[in-house]
């Protein structure tokens, strides 16, 4: 191999993983080799998640709504983990558990984008002091941070939402800050460590805030920014950092490899964040209510090649839905969340299905922990508001608004989210009609394999904060 | 389209002062029994029922609805909500929830806060909600202020009970505020109630005195020791509900516990000192210390044990004022998705609150009470199950008056309607 074939490999590699620094290169000024061309930069380690045990498993005669749009009666037949037939009357092979699910309904298992699990640890009362560390607020750019290094396995939160058939979770820093880090997507299984809920890989997201949350964060500290233009100012100063950065340590590396330059550029997790984002490695999620603000980031964000997956809360988003559909921008929102604050104020229930009705992508989001045991219900109370404003949005539609959208912004829409073939296993059986309050989620699948009973208490995960509170305890 | 008809019939239908209204034809959930009476047809006129049944005949200059086999219920009646006292969450100016300084504790009255024309009452009233407690937050001191019952007719006037009851807030969100422990809480308690009740037996000379509490609050105490009005107590955990049981034995109170996370482990005591229980059917995850045994059976368990209960559901405190009547519904179906039998879910969110605040015991009879010939005319004709959350009022009646549910919300739904994204005109323009 010569020299000029390594070093063509070598941008090859960085093209593909962005930043390659020799994290392992030698000090000193020997010129004369050429430089290993191990990539530096800090991913995501690997998950040590494994899927619980399971056996291969045929779902006989249940109302499916498969998160594409359709909803029929049928079967679905699971092997390893995956969904590898789907249809009426598969074949019953003899060596296939068969769960029936006579008048019950299956849907993909459910996808939250938008939690603080681990991080807003319950109980809350000490949390402010000791354990919350829903965001890293001392900089309007933390976007070096990662959530995943603060999450709490232990929070109660999780198996609750696995309960209510969540099978894939994002956990987001918060809104005090422009930036505000790395995400990660868990799965929200019994764990000691965050490695362990790890969704294999799963892209990381990057978290961004507009509005009053990062100008009243920072400009009630009497710092920058205090305004919605210096916010636009910060973000835009940011990118053209990030942006003059990459194009220096390029240089750099380059000199470097070919043995000009003796020492290897410095990484810089903060602004490599930024690059991943403008070269879409990084998917974009933006908390911002009001319409003009997410129309005006949308904008300034698209100045840098940076996309956004989805506006998160988004209470305006029915006033630019088709702006939201023309630029393939999802909206995560409530239902009915209105008047808490000011930014919230036009928020109306109809909200995702205007965005629907324009074609675009509406998710429900829960944000708070108990919404994220009641996500079939949020979306309940939006079809719902829609139907009556004369729209159509059947349980079929509905579904894809907990289901196949929000797998797609986290860039799992390929992986969970749906009923077909290839797909992972990620399936809940409903006692009927997930969208009625009288419905329970009977039986939660993650990766085909059982991950929650309700009729089986060996299936009903209990996280080590509650185990022995007498409080939990039995009937006295 | 469809939305369109129904949106201008709402307009011009509904005369404000109708003298003779009936609803045809309705399947109607009393709020005092068990099952419904089909087919039934209501009679109302002048702001009551006049009669109801199977087989009324309608008077011939009555205004006719025909609910055509839809459900009707009695209003709705949240138990402890704060409409009227709040608006916009973050802007101070729509928000008089508490005092946090200044002389008022017990003596803070929310009667005279309350606005008739807060989004959060136009909203309320159109999501069929007609009764309303509406209480203080504590700002201050473990006492909150007396709250008032509301009954949302249209207009200005929609006080119905002021004062009618006194909150304090007791558990860790109040030990701060008392000294910091829970147990001050309960010192702190005791000592008003004691000084309230030496007030009363030997009113202020000139002599110096050594009182915690000023003259305003002391008086306010006055009529919670005499029973004219229960003591709402803010509690969630067991060994709180506890003590706020000890002190209605003690002091020969009326106690009503708000919360009541762990009240499903008291239900026995509770039940025996007739303590009523405002809880919130969607709690079953530890939000703080005070919650670790919350549970979503809380409403079932308590009922069986024959405890009074009410609801009101929090939503960390956004569906508190804002989603009053979805939330109340919401809650009732999760209840009874856990054990609770239907027509109790329903009583708790109408016609149960009333008896909560009444003279005595017993339900007043006024606004509130049940489905019944002589009672208000207050009942909302529903789309579907009410216990559903996609269920939504098609008539909301209050005081024999077909109302409005015409709200901002619904305007702001109007001009963006997907319909209008085409007009030459912008949404601005009507």
């Amino acid at each position: 191999m010569t020299a000029n074939r390594v070093r063509s490999l070598v941008f090859a590699l960085c093209a593909a993983a962005l930043l390659a620094v020799p994290a392992t290169a030698k000090k000193g000024k020997d010129t004369s080799a050429i430089r290993t061309p191990d990539t530096g930069t800090i991913n995501a380690p690997q998950s040590e998640y494994r899927p619980l045990p399971r056996r291969d498993t045929l779902f006989i005669n249940a109302t499916i709504l498969d998160g594409a749009g359709n909803r029929f009666t049928g079967d679905i037949l699971v092997r390893d983990g995956f969904i590898t037939a789907v249809g009426p009357n598969l074949p019953r092979e003899a060596d296939i558990t068969i769960i029936d699910a006579s008048g019950r309904w299956i849907t993909p298992g459910i996808v939250d984008i938008h939690t603080h699990y681990g991080t807003f640890l319950l109980p809350l009362s000490a949390g402010e002091y000791e354990v919350s560390d829903i965001t890293e607020n001392s900089d309007p750019n933390v976007a070096e941070t990662w959530i995943e290094h603060a999450v709490h396995p232990t929070d109660p939160a999780f198996s609750r939402a696995l309960a209510g058939g969540v099978t894939t979770v994002q956990i987001l820093p918060g809104s005090g800050a422009l930036f505000g880090g790395r995400s990660v997507v868990v799965r929200p299984v019994p764990a000691v460590t965050l490695a362990q809920m790890r969704f294999p890989d799963a892209p990381q997201g990057l978290k961004m805030a507009c509005g009053s949350n990062p100008a009243n964060s920072f400009g009630g500290r009497g710092r920058f920014p205090n305004s919605r233009q210096g916010e636009i100012a910060g973000v835009r100063r940011a990118f053209l950092d990030a942006r003059a950065y990459q194009m220096e340590y390029q240089d750099d590396l380059q000199e470097y490899l070919s043995g000009k330059d003796g020492d290897p550029p410095r990484l810089d997790l903060q602004k490599e964040t930024l690059v991943k984002a403008m070269q879409g490695e990084l998917p974009v999620h933006l908390h911002c209510y009001r319409a003009e603000d997410i129309a005006t980031w949308i904008n300034v964000l698209d100045e840098f090649g940076v996309k956004i997956a989805a506006v998160h809360h988004a209470t305006e988003a029915y006033k630019i839905a088709p702006l939201l559909a023309e630029r393939g921008v999802c909206a995560a929102v409530w239902p009915d969340w209105w008047g808490f604050k000011r930014e919230a104020e036009d928020a109306i229930p109809e909200n995702a299905a205007f965005v629907e009705a324009a074609k675009g992508c509406a998710i429900m989001h829960s944000d708070i922990p108990l919404l994220g045991s009641l996500l079939n219900i949020e979306a309940a109370k939006a079809a719902a508001a829609g139907r009556r404003a004369g729209l159509d949005i059947p349980p079929e539609t509905a579904i894809r608004w907990i289901t196949s959208n929000p797998a797609q912004t986290l860039g799992l829409g390929e992986r969970t989210g749906m009923i077909k073939k290839d797909m992972l296993a990620d399936l809940v059986i409903w006692s009927g009609n997930p969208f009625s309050i009288y419905t329970k989620a009977d039986q939660v699948f993650i990766d085909g394999a059982l991950a929650f009973d309700r009729s089986n208490p060996a299936y009903q995960p209990q996280s080590d904060f509650e185990l022995g509170r007498p409080q939990k305890g039995q009937l006295p | 389209m469809r939305w369109i008809l129904v949106f201008v019939a709402v307009l011009m239908g509904a005369p404000a002062n109708a003298q003779t209204l009936a609803i045809v034809n309705a399947r109607v959930w009393t709020g005092d029994s068990a099952a419904p009476i089909e087919s039934a047809n209501i009679i109302m006129r002048n702001g009551k029922i006049i009669a109801i049944g199977p087989s009324h005949a309608v008077p011939d200059d009555a205004q006719i609805i025909d609910a055509a086999g839809r459900n009707v219920t009695p209003a709705l009646n949240a138990a402890a909500t704060q409409i009227g006292l709040v608006e916009q969450g973050s802007a101070s100016d729509s928000d008089d929830r508490s005092v946090s300084s200044g002389p008022l504790g017990a003596a803070f009255d929310v009667a005279l806060a309350v606005d008739a024309n807060a989004l959060t009452v136009q909203e309320a009233r159109a999501q069929g909600v007609a009764g309303a407690m509406v209480y203080p937050d504590a700002g201050q001191g473990i006492f909150a202020g007396r709250g008032a019952v509301l009954h949302l007719s249209p207009g200005p006037d929609i006080i119905e009970n002021p004062r009618a009851a006194l909150f304090a807030v007791s558990g860790s969100g109040a030990s701060s505020a008392a000294g910091g422990s829970r147990g001050a809480v309960w010192a702190l308690l005791r000592n008003a109630l004691n000084e309230a009740k030496s007030f009363r037996v030997a009113p202020p000379s000139n002599a110096p005195r050594d009182d915690a509490l000023n003259a305003l609050d002391i008086a306010a105490i006055g009529p919670v020791l005499s029973r004219q009005i229960p003591l709402v107590i803010s509690a969630q955990r067991e060994a709180d509900i506890r003590q706020a049981a000890a002190l209605a034995e003690d002091y020969n109170i009326r106690i009503v516990i708000l919360g009541g996370a762990e009240a499903w482990r008291v239900r026995d005591l509770l039940s025996r000192q007739k303590i009523p229980v405002i809880l919130d059917p969607l709690d079953d995850l530890p939000m703080s210390y005070d919650m670790v045994g919350a549970r979503r059976d809380n409403a079932a368990l308590l009922h069986q044990a024959d405890v009074t209960i009410a609801f009101s559901v929090s939503g960390q405190g956004i569906y508190l004022s804002y989603n009053v009547g979805p939330a109340l519904r919401e809650g009732a179906g999760l209840a009874v998705a856990n054990g609770l039998p239907y027509h109790a879910a329903l009583r708790a969110i109408t016609t149960g609150p009333a008896a909560l605040w009444g003279p005595s015991s017993e339900a007043t009879g006024v606004s509130g009470s049940g489905l019944k010939a002589g009672a208000k005319a207050d009942l909302v004709i529903w789309d579907g199950d009410p216990l559903e959350v996609s269920s939504a009022p098609v008539h909301v009646i209050i005081s024999g008056q077909d109302i409005s549910l015409q709200t901002r919300q619904k305007q702001l739904r109007d001009r963006y309607h997907p319909s209008r994204q085409n007009r030459v005109l912008s949404q601005g323009y009507p």
